[in-house]
């Protein structure tokens, strides 16, 4: 009996142990694929940071209308941000790549998936980028316009078209990520449409006097108005 | 720009012409009576030059040269459309289109000089076409611009910036350098459409290049008296697309010429000819109420960009500006000239979109048409001349901190 025991602690010993060992060189990739990760992403973080700095990335973010990024950057510093998060992607992506060396077809599987939707996040970054500047620009366009016309709603009109810009731009990267495709449809129809009738509505009942001056510009004389209109004021 | 662009059928007309001494463009001012007019002005000309009149048929329709003389006559008309070829393309990229057509055909005509004609003048008479051809005729000089009478309430874009901004960059005081009427020289014609007419930069309008192309080729530079012009009411509340337009082409030149003005200290006065006819000038009624409130709004709504541009000394300036009542609210001269300065040194260095820059500072320059406005109503009638020149000799002031600012942009600027 004793001897039936002990033999079958053997055999599961010499079980976890073949298994440990199997386990091992995947768990020492893992930890070499890291610390590789970090030593490469502490370099590529001074490397970005440098060039950022140089290149007065902070300062060039301010001019192109994104100062509200350094509000949510680590010591109100965009480079810092952007090269953290270069950092960050170095290290997941090492740690990635150490789980791989487990050789385990549903890690493998789970890994392939994770490299699949990297496109898709690329692309959705990039569609928050260019929707990014894309909000930026016409919310200053709206804005010094709106000043000039004496719109006393001249802010909220902005802050009005950017969102309108920014929520069509996550509906689109969220579309492009796969998230909640149903979900997102509705919440953007719902969102856009909110904004779209909130503008109508600050316009319409603020802008009466200033429309009705619009179409009344519109009927006179075009072709003598372009020639005149440079030379007005000089 | 090739004379085979003149849209429709000028080039045609101008072929069948081998040669003249004159090119006049007509853009509008002269309806069919005061062309005719001028076509017997233009043969009264010393020597009887052979001139081409190019009338624009887009106003006041036009002329046949059976109408302006007998067939052997020194005086040719070809009909101009101005407008084209683009009909899409903004009003002062059809001007621009205008003058370059106009140098384009003195060249090919070997020309020895052109006139353009572009606005409207109280009680005048075509005849002072004539008065603006005579010093490129009988004397040597390469540039003859207008000066016409300042007035209280029009024409400040012009007195507030382009007049003393020119005067102190470039060191002649020229009263209306943006014309709209100019006199050109083949000489000066040949320098505005050759190889380097840009170097290599942005393209520019014709009009802004002509005065400081001029004045750095070490050309001759005149004016002549040419009374009150008649400025077309103007509409207040869209001042920015005008000053996107007007400004932009001068602060590009400033850049292209910045060599040339940075040399330059003082300012001299040029040559002018004929006497100057004073009329009555017409009060026109400023909302300052409304140019104020547009103020206000900037300075609470347009930080964020300004902060961009202009020093927190200016910004702190404006700010206090702003909290003053309505009718205290007073830009001095210097601050004005400062903040002209510092947005032309942010167009050079596109700190942001300059379509966005330019328009950003109608707010102030509203705030400086109130308090100039304001002075006229404190201080009762007074010369507008003598105020104008007070603002030139503020923007002469404050031209080394202009030139400091343009060379070391990145230094400390409280």
């Amino acid at each position: 009996m004793w001897d039936q025991i002990k033999q079958a602690l053997h055999q599961s010993m010499a079980k976890f142990l073949t298994s440990l060992t199997h386990l091992l060189p995947g768990f020492i990739a893992i930890i070499v694929a890291v610390l590789v990760s970090f030593v490469l992403a502490w370099i590529l973080a001074i490397m970005v940071r440098r060039l950022l700095t140089s290149i007065r990335f902070d300062e060039r973010l301010n001019r192109w209308g994104f100062a509200s990024i350094g509000d949510w950057s680590p010591m109100n510093s965009p480079t810092l941000l952007v090269s953290r998060t270069a950092a960050f992607l170095v290290i997941i992506t090492g740690f990635l790549i150490g789980i791989a060396a487990f050789d385990a077809e549903s890690t493998w599987l789970l890994i392939r998936s994770v490299f699949d939707y990297i496109p898709n996040i690329v692309g959705a970054m990039l569609v928050l980028l260019v929707g990014g500047i894309i909000a930026s620009f016409l919310a200053r366009s709206v804005l010094i316009g709106a000043v000039n016309l004496n719109l006393q709603y001249a802010r909220l009109l902005s802050l009005g078209v950017k969102w309108m810009v920014m929520v069509l731009t996550v509906a689109m990267a969220l579309d492009h990520l796969k998230i909640a495709p149903g979900i997102v449809e509705l919440a953007f129809g719902i969102l856009f449409g909110g904004i779209v009738l909130t503008l109508v509505l600050a316009i319409a009942l603020n802008s009466r006097e200033l429309v009705s001056k619009s179409l009344e510009r519109d009927v006179k004389d075009v072709s003598k108005e372009n020639i005149e209109e440079p030379f007005r004021h000089i | 720009m090739d004379v085979d662009s003149i849209p429709q059928q000028t080039p045609e007309k101008i072929a069948q012409i081998d040669s003249a001494d004159l090119v006049v463009g007509i853009l509008s001012g002269v309806d069919l009576d005061g062309l005719l007019t001028l076509c017997d002005g233009l043969r009264a000309l010393a020597g009887s030059p052979r001139t081409v009149v190019l009338q624009n048929v887009a106003i006041g329709g036009a002329a046949s040269n059976s109408q302006a003389g007998d067939a052997n006559s020194s005086v040719s008309l070809v009909p101009w459309s101005v407008l084209a070829p683009d009909p899409a393309a903004s009003p002062i990229q059809s001007i621009s289109t205008a003058y370059e057509l106009l140098f384009a055909a003195t060249q090919k005509l070997g020309a020895r000089a052109c006139c353009l004609i572009a606005s409207q003048l109280e009680n005048s008479t075509p005849d002072w076409i004539c008065k603006l051809l005579n010093p490129l005729l009988s004397s040597e000089f390469d540039l003859v611009l207008p000066y016409f009478e300042p007035h209280k309430v029009h024409g400040l874009l012009n007195s507030s910036i382009v007049y003393p901004l020119t005067r102190c960059l470039y060191g002649k005081r020229i009263h209306n350098p943006l014309g709209p009427d100019v006199g050109v020289s083949r000489r000066l014609t040949q320098k505005l459409l050759g190889p380097n007419r840009n170097g290599g930069s942005a393209p520019t309008h014709p009009l802004a290049s002509l005065t400081p192309g001029a004045v750095c080729g070490n050309m001759q530079i005149c004016q002549v008296h040419a009374g009150t012009r008649i400025y077309p009411s103007m509409d207040w509340t869209n001042m920015s697309s005008l000053m996107a337009q007007v400004l932009g082409p001068i602060f590009l030149e400033m850049e292209r010429w910045a060599a040339c003005w940075q040399r330059t200290r003082g300012s001299a006065a040029v040559a002018t000819f004929g006497d100057r006819i004073s009329l009555p000038q017409e009060t026109a009624e400023l909302d300052l109420n409304r140019m104020i409130e547009t103020f206000q709004l900037g300075v609470r709504d347009l930080q964020e960009i300004w902060s961009l541009v202009l020093p927190p000394a200016t910004l702190f300036e404006l700010r206090k500006l702003s909290r003053l009542a309505p009718d205290r609210v007073y830009m001095p001269d210097e601050l004005w000239a400062r903040i002209v300065y510092d947005f032309a040194l942010a167009h050079r260095l596109r700190t942001i979109n300059r379509d966005h820059l330019l328009r950003s500072m109608t707010p102030l320059y509203l705030a400086w048409v109130v308090s100039y406005a304001r002075e006229f109503e404190i201080a009762g009638p007074m010369p507008v001349d003598q105020r104008i020149e007070r603002l030139a000799l503020a923007y002469e002031a404050a031209k080394p901190y202009f030139i400091s600012r343009w060379r070391w942009p990145d230094r400390f600027n409280p």
